[in-house]
């Protein structure tokens, strides 16, 4: 979709990434559940190059629209052709049923491919052909069937989006009349193709008594009486593939009329290509045609029915959303698609909502049931070297973390049980100055003492007396929300610096452990040669010891961890999430923290932001803990420039200050300081070389952020 | 418009003098009449704006006024309490005060409505401080006894007295949440946003616009409900949408009503205001 030369002026296009978010809010907030968005592939890449569509879980969009003379215009026809994508899976395109279609109307006798006998159906069903594409088969020209449908079908759910959405009638007009004014001449020859182009542009809006005039055969009165039956209010895709089917004999009458005598009948199509149908209308506007090759021209042929699609309406795939939705093709989920809610409106009766009725309601908290599955979200990303975000450019998967080590914090606690018993009484001291007496308070519970001599000696002495009479106990409530933001990276998977190198110590043991050694004057016990502990471990037993006192201090904090592996796969791991119970189940979920791929630090901050922006406390605190500087294969134009990433995490740590939020980074890494530097604000950081003092450092960072 | 009955102000008796109006969603006069007429206290849960309070004085109004019963005496048949973060159990039972040179009692809302056997209605009651819910047990258990620790009293409750409570369950749940104890000594109704013919209904009585635009209103009040989850927890409240129709009936534009009482008043965020600003753009006529 790109303006043509000399068409509407450059400024007045609007950029998918501009608008993606309001867009996909506005889908969200129609359809009822999220549905993605995702500008189309570029041709060259070999995607469905240049058409809108949807799979069932996202939708396809141009990567600008730039027909219309005006920016609002050209939203305009972003909203239509989302609505109409949407009038898809909402209005009960796609919950086609054949056997519903058979008790309603009188089916043609099913091409043997196709018969709709038991067996078969049970292995169609297998094969997950859709039904849709098993009703375009009964067409001895499944290609020209399946056309007309798909027009009766845009004409049906265009009628329903002006009669439900009446503000966006002038932008659907406005789409319309520009893609009948973009329509070309039909070959007269072709009678066939002709009277569905009379369909399409009916479907368009061109007036009924100008395509009658212009028809000679009569057939189009005909046919635009079959197409009245899908305006009607409360017409469902029945209707549709009722009115297609006598639309579609009339075109073959029309064929065979034209076709020379002793002629052939076409080749039956193979009925197995249904599954995933090539696009009907692969050309752009204005290009040509396959069939133009071909010799004959009285001939009809499959093709006689391709013909250009209409921009905004896109096509029309059940082989794709079925495959999303009837299926539960594994990756579905991945694309954070709600299956399960969206089937649940995409079962709801076709057009339950047509009208003011009570039958429009909704069940209420349907929306609310939802699969259990990773969500995704979308993130920009700071490029230094532009100076400006890039929009939408990471996407993040969030997804729990579920262990099976049920006795880690037993472990955690008997190992360490005197730096906890160190770390407790830390914060036990900062809750022992949590209460507070107010004297002079103008409302409290009790009236004080001294302030009640005072006023009766003021007012006996005739002055005014203070009204201040109360004490009030004010529990000064810590009000702290903490968000721990754990580096998951392959390279936590390493050993623990074995110090005694450093100390050129022969006498201690190779596996040495100094956290566990150091601390405690004595072995426990010992690590076997095949478990190092890594840095990883270190880190989730300082945070179980963390959050094991942060229990007694009553602030709400939350545990997650990061990983992934390039900008569309961000993982972020909830370990431990705001309010959640302290179950065994909750603690090994953090002992399942395991080293994962690359550290892509900006979205996970910016994620672990937004989660604790959401937190009801006044002071917000979010800890990184990280063990080098972030790095992922995509992170900047240059894998080994590291500087786009520091950059970009610098960013997202600002944007976290600028909503509030107190940062600090803790990295264990020697050579820290060089990169901390560009990246954090000067007193934000800590680089400690030695990963024993970690749980010791958190706990003072943490005092000292939160008092 | 019509006439909205004159509804208490924060801790403030109300007298009830005509009926509030009130459209019943299932089965919940009934229920409430029943835990009435056994004194069960009764817990309203559901978000903010679906009409908890307006059924509250709908219920008491009909307890208490409708029916000619020893009832009607009762001067203030409802006191609300709009709880908040410092209120405590003093504000609820009462205070000294210091009047001239004695210290005179003050009865709090809580002590006035057991005493006098009306309606004790505690709105967003998980706000108030933990030590509410000392005086709350002994009040919704056999006893029926509030203690009144300062003057040294243990008041029997009025027979005519209820305890009514509401909390918004969704929000701030996570820090904010009604202790099991407390919970299971209330009969609990579950509220929430009507569907859109009931909500139409609503509006259009409430405002006073024509039943088209309710319709279209509530239309809006659903789909935007579905971004429950991008910064605004509650969803549009029914109130919001009544408020949007009182401004279109007060002569602005249906529009710029919506965008003054559902977009801008949803969120703060931008990006989603554009969002609400477009459906409410498709959706309007």
């Amino acid at each position: 979709m790109k303006s043509s030369p000399g068409g509407p002026a450059e400024s007045a296009r609007v950029d998918f990434s501009d608008v993606q978010r309001v867009l996909a809010l506005f889908a969200q907030g129609i359809a009822g559940a999220p549905l993605h968005l995702k500008p189309f592939a570029h041709p060259a890449a070999g995607g469905r190059a240049g058409r809108i569509f949807t799979d069932g879980g996202s939708i396809h969009l141009p990567e600008a629209m730039a027909h219309f003379d005006s920016r609002a215009h050209n939203r305009g026809a972003y909203r239509v052709a989302l609505l109409h994508q949407i009038g898809y899976l909402r209005c009960g395109t796609f919950t086609f049923s054949l056997a519903e279609a058979a008790r309603r109307m009188a089916l043609p006798a099913a091409r043997p491919a196709a018969a709709s006998a038991p067996h078969v159906l049970r292995l169609a069903q297998a094969h997950r052909v859709p039904d849709l594409e098993r009703f375009f088969d009964l067409g001895a020209r499944p290609a020209w069937l399946r056309r007309v449908f798909v027009t009766l079908e845009d004409l049906r759910i265009d009628t329903l989006l002006r009669r439900r959405y009446p503000g966006a009638r002038a932008d659907l007009e406005r789409a319309l009349a520009h893609a009948l004014v973009g329509r070309r001449p039909v070959d007269a020859r072709r009678p066939a193709a002709a009277l569905l182009e009379a369909l399409v542009r009916y479907s368009l809006g061109a007036k009924a008594a100008v395509l009658q005039a212009a028809d000679a055969s009569g057939r189009v009165t005909q046919i635009l009486a079959q197409a009245a039956a899908v305006e009607r209010p409360g017409a469902t895709v029945y209707d549709s593939a009722h009115a297609a089917l006598a639309i579609y004999d009339l075109l073959e009458a029309a064929a065979r009329r034209a076709r020379p005598p002793g002629a052939t009948a076409p080749p039956a199509a193979p009925a197995g290509a249904a599954d995933l149908p090539a696009p009907a209308g692969l050309q752009e506007q204005g290009g040509g045609t396959p069939d133009e090759q071909r010799d004959g021209p009285a001939e009809p042929a499959d093709g006689d029915c391709e013909g250009p699609g209409v921009d905004f309406r896109g096509e029309l795939l059940p082989g794709l959303v079925h495959r999303n939705l009837g299926g539960g093709a594994p990756g579905v989920a991945l694309e954070g698609l709600d299956t399960a809610a969206l089937q649940a409106w995409v079962g709801e009766p076709p057009d339950a909502a047509v009208g003011a009725g009570a039958g429009g309601d909704r069940v209420p908290g349907a929306h609310r049931a939802r699969a259990e599955g990773p969500r995704s979200f979308l993130y920009d990303e700071w490029d230094y070297r532009r100076q400006a975000y890039v929009a939408a450019w990471c996407r993040l998967y969030e997804q729990r973390l579920r262990g099976h080590d049920f006795g880690f914090i037993e472990q955690v606690r008997r190992r360490h049980a005197q730096l906890a018993q160190q770390v407790k009484r830390q914060f036990g001291r900062i809750r022992a100055e949590a209460w507070q007496r107010t004297h002079h308070a103008s409302d409290g519970d009790e009236l004080g003492l001294d302030a009640m001599i005072e006023a009766v000696i003021d007012r006996r002495a005739g002055h005014a007396s203070d009204e201040h009479l109360y004490v009030r106990r004010d529990r000064a409530r810590r009000d702290v929300a903490a968000a721990f933001l754990v580096d998951m990276s392959a390279s936590t998977d390493f050993p623990v610096p074995d110090p005694a190198d450093a100390r050129d110590d022969a006498a201690q043991p190779a596996d040495h452990d100094p956290f566990l050694w150091g601390r405690m004057g004595g072995p426990v016990d010992l690590p076997s040669p095949g478990r190092r502990r890594r840095v990883i471990d270190v880190a989730k037993e300082s945070l179980a010891l963390m959050c094991d006192a942060l229990r007694t201090l009553g602030d709400a904090h939350a545990v997650y961890g990061f990983s992934g592996e390039g900008r569309d796969n961000v993982e972020f791991h909830v370990a431990r999430d705001f309010g959640d119970a302290y179950s065994a189940r909750a603690w090994a979920a953090l002992a399942a923290m395991e080293p994962k791929r690359s550290t892509r630090m900006g979205p996970a901050i910016r994620h672990a932001a937004a989660k604790l922006a959401r937190q009801p406390e006044a002071v917000k605190v979010l800890m990184v803990v990280s063990d080098g500087y972030p790095q992922d294969s995509d992170y900047g134009p240059d894998r080994r420039d590291e500087e786009y990433g520091i950059q970009d995490t610098a960013r997202a740590l600002r944007e976290a200050a600028d909503a509030g939020i107190s940062t600090f980074c803790v990295t264990i890494d020697p050579a820290g300081h060089d990169y901390l530097q560009r990246m954090c604000e000067r007193d934000r950081y800590m680089v400690i070389d030695d990963v024993a003092a970690l749980p010791g450092a958190l706990t003072k960072i943490y005092r000292a952020l939160t008092a | 418009m019509n006439q909205r009955p004159q509804v208490s102000a924060a801790a403030g008796p109300s007298r009830l003098d005509s009926e509030p109006w009130y459209l019943p969603l299932a089965d919940e006069v009934e229920v409430f009449e029943a835990a009435y007429h056994a004194r069960l206290p009764v817990l309203l849960k559901g978000p903010t704006g679906c009409g908890k309070t307006r059924f509250v004085e709908h219920m008491a109004w009909r307890l208490y006024r409708a029916a000619e019963t020893h009832r009607r005496a009762i001067a203030a048949p409802l006191i609300t309490v709009a709880c908040h973060e410092d209120l405590s159990a003093t504000d609820l039972v009462g205070r000294y005060l210091l009047s001239g040179d004695a210290t005179v009692w003050q009865d709090g809302p809580l002590t006035r409505a057991v005493r006098g056997g009306a309606i004790c209605y505690l709105d967003e009651v998980v706000e108030a401080r933990k030590d509410t819910t000392v005086v709350i047990h002994s009040l919704t258990d056999h006893r029926r006894v509030l203690p009144v620790e300062k003057t040294g009293e243990l008041l029997d409750a009025h027979p005519d007295f209820l305890l009514v409570m509401s909390y918004n369950p969704g929000y701030q749940s996570v820090v904010k949440d009604l202790k099991p104890s407390t919970r299971q000594r209330f009969v609990s109704l579950e509220f929430d946003y009507p569907g859109v013919a009931v909500e139409a209904a609503i509006i259009a009585h409430e405002s006073g616009v024509d039943a088209a635009l309710a319709e279209r209103l509530a239309r809006i009040g659903e789909k935007v409900r579905h971004l429950r989850e991008h910064g605004f927890e509650d969803g549009v409240s029914t109130r919001l949408l009544v408020y949007a129709g009182q401004l279109a009936a007060g002569g602005i534009a249906p529009r710029r009503a919506c965008e003054a009482a559902i977009a801008r008043a949803v969120t703060d965020d931008a990006e989603v205001q554009r969002a609400v600003a477009d459906i409410v753009d498709v959706l309007l006529p």
